[in-house]
């Protein structure tokens, strides 16, 4: 291989933005935020889709990088931005991933299957109506609320990723819970039949 | 909970795909174009991570293990199988290839997972951990179609200590955790077909009965077929994933007995693959204990290192326990007992308390 100079990775994570039209620094974003990009690509569209939205997000960046303004958005904030935008392409498949991890939603010889398995112990039941909930979102309501609980942004990089005024991203995060909630309510896990048996 | 950890809940973690972050890197670089636009970093980096974690995972299943690994296993993490841990594998071959062709009109594992919640309880510096018991079982059948059973067996103080601050919490029978709540008392049963079937996957990528079926029954083809499956990196194959995809093809799929034997044969071959010495598994059957480490895609909630250990019976060449450590101390490894991995006539059913 040609390319063993490229153990060395350049540059604290700080510097990164200033070096973004060059490959080494790209080649550092692409470490650094390849496994939380693909999480959260993965999490919406599934595993085998994935692969190629997240590959897509970093080339979109990487021909983009010239346009690419680190006074207005952190580099995690607009890379999540891409993916946003691809992913919701993709609506079709993201319907289909909700409903499947309404359902069960697990290829059962997967690694790490038992541990979603073992973590919805006693939620089972709400699992559709959740998922069903978040599918009849509107496409922008469920942008915000993915941002913020699947990647973990706040509110601010919420604004910058998907170029929206701050007071929008509190409106739509808050109708989106609004939904949720109301769905939740009306199955009180406390009340589902194994829980009861136990008590 | 509020509804932002149940949605957290819902998605879970995507399966950790321990070659994607490469192959999505040789797609960029090939998409890229220019030489010097290369994103890739080099295979070498990547290998010398892994050594690393090695030598320290070597010390560290010293005090896990128990085993009675002879001295020179593993102080020198440089050599690698040692000729008795071969011929243990060698041995398993030859019983493996004695073995049943498919018998049955079911494929069925049942296995016994253990997990170990990252959350703790108890008093302020009187904290423990807790471990949940399931049982799951699958079902696969020659068309394609697949059950999936599932049963808690219920949740215990993860280790001795555990027990001890637990009954200093006052032997609570109740946790909650995100996503719910743990119970000492074991669940209801359920069992699930799975719509579109898809049983097996080697490295995140699916495999249907008839691919698996065919896998050669050389082992040098075996894994070089595995190792082209798996491997996207450049410049060579990450040992790790591929004898995780051969150790797969030892009890989590139905393969053919000569293919078995050839994995076992390959694994015996692999330098990643260490002899741990004589273990017993968790449910105190006599096992030789076999590991190796490898890379996943990581993400913030799961480490981009795992160990990976079998436990098998030489004598009968199954698999009686695989093991998922992530990285040490966090206590938060996965545990999986083999009860069953064979073809069967029995119809797929709810999970019976064992």
């Amino acid at each position: 291989m040609t390319s063993i100079s490229w153990a060395v990775r350049p540059g604290s994570p700080e510097a990164v933005p200033h070096s973004l039209d060059e490959a080494e620094g790209f080649s550092a974003i692409f470490d650094a935020h390849f496994a939380e990009i693909h999480r959260y690509v993965a999490q919406r569209l599934g595993d085998d889709v994935a692969e190629d939205i997240v590959a897509e997000t970093f080339l979109t960046a990487f021909r983009k990088r010239s346009r690419y303004d680190p006074s207005r958005a952190g580099v995690r904030a607009w890379l999540y931005g891409i993916a946003t935008n691809l992913v919701g392409r993709q609506r079709r498949g993201e319907v289909r991933t909700l409903r499947a991890l309404g359902r069960h939603g697990l290829d059962p010889d997967a690694p790490g299957h038992e541990e979603r398995v073992a973590a919805r112990v006693s939620a089972e039941s709400l699992r559709p109506s959740l998922a069903a909930a978040v599918a009849e979102l509107h496409q922008r309501d469920r942008d915000v609320l993915l941002l913020v609980a699947l990647a973990d942004l706040s509110h601010e990089e919420v604004a910058a990723a998907l170029g929206i005024p701050y007071g929008t991203v509190g409106s739509r995060l808050s109708r989106a819970r609004r939904k949720l909630r109301a769905i939740l309510g009306e199955t009180n896990p406390m009340l589902d039949p194994e829980e009861t048996r136990r008590g | 909970m509020d509804e932002l950890e149940k949605l957290r809940e819902l998605y879970g973690e995507p399966r950790p795909d321990p070659v994607l972050k490469a192959r999505v890197r040789q797609a960029l670089d090939a998409e890229a174009g220019r030489p010097r636009l290369r994103f890739t970093k080099g295979i070498t980096g990547v290998l010398a991570a892994t050594a690393t974690v090695v030598t320290v995972v070597a010390v560290a299943v010293v005090v896990t293990g128990a085993t009675t690994a002879e001295p020179e296993q593993v102080v020198s993490p440089g050599v690698t199988t040692t000729v008795s841990g071969r011929s243990i594998l060698l041995a398993a071959a030859v019983t493996a290839e004695a073995g049943p062709e498919n018998d049955g009109a079911y494929w069925h594992v049942s296995k016994l997972n253990r997990r170990t919640y990252p959350e703790t309880f108890g008093a302020e510096g009187d904290r423990y951990r807790v471990a949940e018991s399931q049982l799951t079982e699958q079902w696969v059948t020659e068309d394609g179609e697949v059950w999936v059973g599932t049963r808690s067996l219920g949740t215990r103080p993860a280790s001795e200590t555990d027990k001890k601050a637990w009954r200093r919490d006052g032997s609570p029978t109740e946790w909650r955790v995100p996503g719910g709540t743990l119970s000492t008392e074991p669940g209801r049963g359920h069992l699930e077909t799975v719509p579109d079937g898809t049983a097996f996957s080697m490295a995140g990528r699916k495999m249907t009965l008839e691919q698996i079926r065919g896998l050669p029954t050389d082992p040098v083809s075996l894994r070089e077929q595995v190792a082209e499956l798996v491997r996207d990196a450049p410049g060579g194959s990450l040992d790790g994933v591929v004898a995780d995809a051969l150790s797969g093809l030892l009890w989590s799929k139905p393969s053919p007995p000569k293919v078995r034997a050839a994995a076992y044969r390959a694994l015996a071959d692999l330098p990643e693959v260490r002899y741990l010495g004589e273990a017993e598994d968790e449910q105190g059957r006599a096992g030789a204990a076999f590991s190796f480490t490898l890379q996943t895609a990581g993400s913030s909630r799961l480490p981009a290192t795992v160990r990976r250990t079998l436990v098998i019976d030489p004598v009968t060449s199954q698999v009686l326990s695989s093991t998922v450590t992530g990285r040490p101390g966090t206590g938060d490894d996965q545990v999986e007992v083999v009860l069953d991995a064979g073809w069967t006539t029995e119809k797929p059913a709810v999970p019976a308390l064992p």
